[in-house]
């Protein structure tokens, strides 16, 4: 077993492979990926896998229409032998009150400049895309016809798949234990199977990765907050869009195989790495979208489970390098929207870690931003 | 819209065996008990089960299933604490030991209506029981590949032949049971197809099925299913040694049933749930619960019981049920001198699995046992989790007395290789079923064709002149001794195993008398002329049925005395009743 790497990946979800696959498909020869578990364990194997443009920064629009044009051609770009599963069904954001939208309109008007095909929907013409919506109470809405949904297993596989053939070794069930650092740089990294030197880490670890940060002598502001989701039994073709409400908290999608995803966000729910359950949860989400989507009240329900969101107090990921200049990149904190940023992620921490400039200027998203109170909040999630 | 939890004292998900003693136990306590079931009848697995049970008295050894499930129903009906919702099927297990139960209402002429409710209690007996495995084959997925249990449900619980000619996987007492059943029914059993080199039912139950025709083919498995809509046949392979498949030796079978009958897995899942610490036993079919002597798991007050800590038998899950529910009641400050209470249910369940019928079950329950190191301190790993007090399979049995007492059948005999391959004993098994040559001149007296040690004894518990001897282990094989014995064939309307026969060398000049047990439908009457079989279903002549008993107690099999020529007197050991005479007289 190699006990040197060109670098280190932490964590196996979309962020840690598909940033192996890209630091390899820009040439670097010795790369380990270490996971610990198996791929997709974390948040990337737990989530809506909703994907969209629509968001009220900037960085946010740029980084995500650049992941949706790499989705669409993802297949082909990896050499999958599967299919992702992408779904360009669209994204329905509903607005329930004036407030939200009037934000809905400053950040269509935002997508557009940018060349995001976003629109504001009157309810009316809400319906007519999900005719099944209730309207009641329905202010407006945000659709844009290029955003959709995908199955983030295959997308997290095709990804290391791929990194595996351009020579990346994938070590699963192997957990990293901490940084070694030798004049504050990265030496290499412990791992219950040994050491591992090398000069460059990226710590993908989502919402573990203050205790790895922390081994860097690195204090990462990110938090991690239980969410919890469900799947139905799947039933005959009736949701092209992702629908979501941001007052409600809820989102609802129905899968190619005819599966509902959906979820409820609740501030009340625990902190910390709890990956459990809960039964209210069953009663809130339902009474939501049995409210919001009235046909899906006599679905059944399959099963619940939860993953853990790696919230920041801005809502926005870490994609830097800290301490500067050390060999340790951090990509985690983003806040329950990071798979479909993954593609893009993937290309700019490897861009990073080469030394060369990132195909997005993401140097706002920066560490040192929560000490400099220089937030780039982001409005519109769950 | 939600409400919080209903509480009680203790909650049993499960009604089988193990849940309905378990509940028997807390509702004796006084511990307001909730026992919930998905099914609309309680019972579990014994509702479907029409056979005798093996076992001893204590668990009601020579009852049918069915019957025994009706026994524990109006034991926990009678107890005022203990309160049953069926149909209601318990779907979680969550942190703060609440647990969500999709109920439904759907009694005739009244609206279906399901809702969700949600219960809580310090304590839970989890006894969900265990379900059918399946096999990977080509077409696996076509209408009329059944478990095997759920073919005996369709026909025994809802009175639906599931085909006309069924192939069998799996000769474990499930599959012998069950192809024996579909017989009853008078569905044709094709073959018993079994991957591993011997059958691993009780040989009793092969026995019965080979001498009604059914060829049981150890060392084959399933090459693939055929059929467009539904399945029209089956092709089979044999395994050398090594368990791999030998090209060539396929065999087309036509049927339009497949049963699978590959044994079971815990259903776990509210285990997994309620975060107890799991171990993966292949002894005991799967994933199953580290938990002591007193079936608690890891998580406190979470106690276990039945096939769902590990695949047994009806038997062991009573006896483990009535364990679960007094430490479950102990937990609740309900019983006193818990170690004193459940002494006596520890040795039963130590008998139980004493022989070398439990020695699989003795290996997984040590293995399990390596796992709870840090928890209740058990058995060590290595050595059977049996208690002192169990009586060793070895233990010598009482010194025979000078007269001719019966002796009891010497432990770890061997079978011949003929016997566990196929069900049929050797020769020399036979041979040594049978009294000296003077004894069966001088009048009737039985054959008891039982060579494998069982945990089984309604035999002796039949016989009132001491001719089949007690056991000093259940185990043992019966102990025979034709001096005493006057033929009344009260062993033969018994034995679960129809393993009991009674031979009258002496009837006529040229014929023999044998009574025999006869299980199927129609029954002959006096004066019908039978076929006569033997002991792999071939016909060897045909006989007069002289007198057919049938006892007053319903659980008593129907002894049929028939006529046979004298030197097929060691032959036969079935009968089949032409279609169109006999029966008649039913
Ligand atoms: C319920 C829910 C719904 C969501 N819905 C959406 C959505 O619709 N759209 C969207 O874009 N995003 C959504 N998200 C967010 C999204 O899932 C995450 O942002 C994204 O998957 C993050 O990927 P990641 O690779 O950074 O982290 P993760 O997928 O969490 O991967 C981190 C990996 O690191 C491993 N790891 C941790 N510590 C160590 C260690 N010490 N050594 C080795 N390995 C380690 C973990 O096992 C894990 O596999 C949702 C999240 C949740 C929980
Ligand atoms: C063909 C056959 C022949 C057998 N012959 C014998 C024999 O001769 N002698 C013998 O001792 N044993 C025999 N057995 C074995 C015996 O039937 C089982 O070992 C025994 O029934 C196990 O009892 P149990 O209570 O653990 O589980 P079960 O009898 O399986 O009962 C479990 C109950 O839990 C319920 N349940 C499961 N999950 C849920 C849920 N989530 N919510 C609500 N309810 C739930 C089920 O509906 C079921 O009623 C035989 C088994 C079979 C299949
Ligand atoms: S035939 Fe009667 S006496 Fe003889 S062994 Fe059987 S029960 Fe006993
Ligand atoms: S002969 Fe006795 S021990 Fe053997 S199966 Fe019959 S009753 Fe059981």
């Amino acid at each position: 077993m190699k006990t040197t790497a060109d670098a280190v990946i932490i964590g196996g979800g979309i962020t840690g492979c598909a940033t192996a696959f890209e630091l390899a498909r820009n040439g670097m020869k010795n790369v380990v990926l270490l996971e610990k578990e198996y791929l997709a364990s974390g948040a990337t194997g737990r989530c809506g896998a909703g994907v969209r443009q629509q968001f009220g920064t900037r960085i946010n629009c740029l980084m995500s229409k650049a992941s949706v044009e790499l989705f669409e051609n993802l297949n082909d770009y990896l050499g999958f032998d599967g299919d992702i599963e992408f779904n360009q069904g669209g994204y329905l954001l509903l607005a329930h009150s004036e407030a939200t939208m009037a934000q809905f309109a400053k950040n269509v008007a935002l997508e557009n400049s940018l060349g995001i095909p976003a629109r504001l929907c009157t309810p009316e013409e809400a319906k007519e895309i999900v005719p099944h919506l209730n309207t009641e109470g329905l202010v407006g809405a945000s659709f844009c016809a290029e955003d959709g949904h995908l199955n983030p297993f295959k997308v997290t596989q095709a990804y290391a798949e791929a990194a595996q053939r351009l020579g990346v070794e994938v070590r699963k069930f192997t957990e990293a234990t901490g940084l070694i650092m030798e004049g504050g740089r990265v030496a290499g990294v412990r791992t219950a199977a040994g050491d591992l030197a090398t000069p460059l880490v990226l710590n993908a670890t989502g919402s573990h990765a203050p205790l790895i940060a922390k081994t860097a002598g690195v204090d990462l502001p990110i938090i991690g907050e239980r969410h919890q989701i469900l799947v139905t039994e799947p039933v005959a073709p009736l949701q092209k869009p992702m629908v979501i409400s941001f007052q409600y908290g809820v989102y609802c999608q129905q899968t190619p195989h005819g599966s509902f995803i959906m979820g409820v966000g609740d501030p009340h729910e625990p902190k910390g790495f709890d990956q459990g359950h809960s039964w209210d949860f069953l009663h809130r989400v339902a009474e939501k979208i049995a409210w919001l989507l009235p046909p899906l009240a006599g679905i059944r329900i399959v099963r619940q489970w939860s993953g853990i969101y790696d919230l920041t107090e801005d809502n926005q990921p870490v994609l830097d390098e800290a301490p500067a200049g050390c060999g340790h990149f951090i990509a985690a904190g983003f806040s329950g929207h990071g798979f479909m940023l993954g593609p893009t992620v993937g290309r700019i921490m490897a861009a990073k870690m080469l030394g060369q400039t990132p195909p997005i200027d993401v140097s706002a998203l920066n560490l040192g931003r929560f000490a400099r109170r220089e937030l780039v909040l982001e409005p519109s999630v769950v | 819209m939600s409400g919080g939890p209903k509480k009680y004292d203790a909650i049993v998900v499960g009604a089988g065996p193990a849940g309905l003693s378990a509940a028997a136990e807390l509702g004796r306590a006084g511990a307001r008990t909730l026992v919930l079931d998905r099914d609309t009848r309680p019972g579990g697995q014994l509702v479907k089960q029409t056979h005798k049970f093996f076992g001893s008295e204590k668990q009601r050894a020579g009852t049918r299933g069915v019957e025994i499930a009706r026994l524990l129903r109006e034991e926990v009906a009678a107890l005022p604490a203990v309160e049953m919702w069926l149909n209601s099927t318990v779907l979680g297990f969550y942190s703060d030991r609440v647990i969500t139960v999709e109920r439904v209402k759907d009694a005739p002429g009244e609206e279906r209506r399901e809702w969700l409710e949600k219960v809580t209690a310090p304590v839970f007996v989890l006894a969900t029981g265990a379900a059918e495995r399946f096999l990977p084959f080509p077409n696996n997925d076509l209408p009329g590949i059944y478990g095997a249990g759920a073919a005996q449900t369709l026909m025994n619980v809802h009175g639906v032949r599931p085909g006309r000619r069924v192939v069998m996987v799996g000769a474990g007492n499930i599959g012998l049971i069950v192809s024996y059943q579909l017989l009853q029914a008078g569905v044709e059993v094709a073959a018993i197809v079994e991957a591993a080199p011997v059958i691993g039912g009780y040989l009793v139950h092969a026995a019965k099925v080979r001498r009604a025709g059914v060829p049981i083919l150890t060392s084959h498995t399933v090459k693939e299913a055929h059929g467009r809509e539904a399945l029209e046949g089956v092709t089979v392979w044999r395994l050398d040694e090594k368990w791999q498949p030998v090209p060539g030796t396929e065999k087309y079978i036509a049927a339009d049933v497949l049963c699978l009958a590959t044994g079971l897995s815990p259903l776990a899942e509210l285990l997994f749930q309620a975060g107890c610490q799991m171990a993966y036993v292949p002894e005991l079919g799967g994933h199953v619960p580290v938990h002591g002597e007193d079936l608690e798991t890891s998580v406190p007050g979470v106690f276990v019981a039945g096939d769902v800590s590990g695949v047994e038998e009806a038997s062991a899950a009573m006896v483990e049920g009535h364990l679960a529910g007094l430490g479950a009641a102990a937990r609740l400050g309900l019983v006193r001198d818990l170690a004193a209470v459940a002494a006596g249910w520890r040795a039963e369940l130590a008998s139980l699995r004493a022989g070398p019928s439990g020695e699989k079950i003795r290996r997984g329950l040590a293995k399990l046992a390596g796992q709870t190191a840090g928890m209740a301190a058990s058995s060590p790993a290595g050595s059977p989790v049996s208690p002192a007090s169990a009586p060793a399979a070895s233990a010598p049995a009482a010194p025979p007395p000078a007269t001719s007492a019966p002796k009891p059948g010497k432990p770890g005999r061997t079978l011949s290789p003929q016997l566990t391959s196929t069900g049929e004993p050797a020769a020399s098994e036979l041979e040594s079923s049978l009294p000296p040559a003077d004894r069966r001149r001088q009048g009737p007296y039985a054959v008891i064709e039982c060579f494998q040690e069982i945990p089984c004894d309604p035999c002796h518990k039949a016989c009132r002149t001491g001719a089949i001897g007690p056991f000093p282990d259940i185990n043992l094989t019966p102990a025979y001794e034709a001096a005493h014995c006057n033929g009344c064939a009260l062993c033969v309307a018994q034995c679960p195993g129809l393993a009991c026969f009674v031979v009258d060398e002496n009837y006529s000049p040229s014929e023999a008398l044998l009574k025999l047990p006869y299980e199927f439908l129609p029954l002959p009457a006096a004066g019908h002329t039978v076929d006569l079989l033997d002991r792999t279903g071939a016909l060897v002549g045909s006989g007069r049925v002289v007198r057919v008993v049938r006892s007053r107690s319903k659980l008593a099999t129907p002894v049929v005395w028939v006529t046979v020529p004298s030197e097929k007197v060691g032959t036969v050991r079935n009968i089949r009743v032409p279609a169109t005479k006999g029966g008649a007289a039913e």
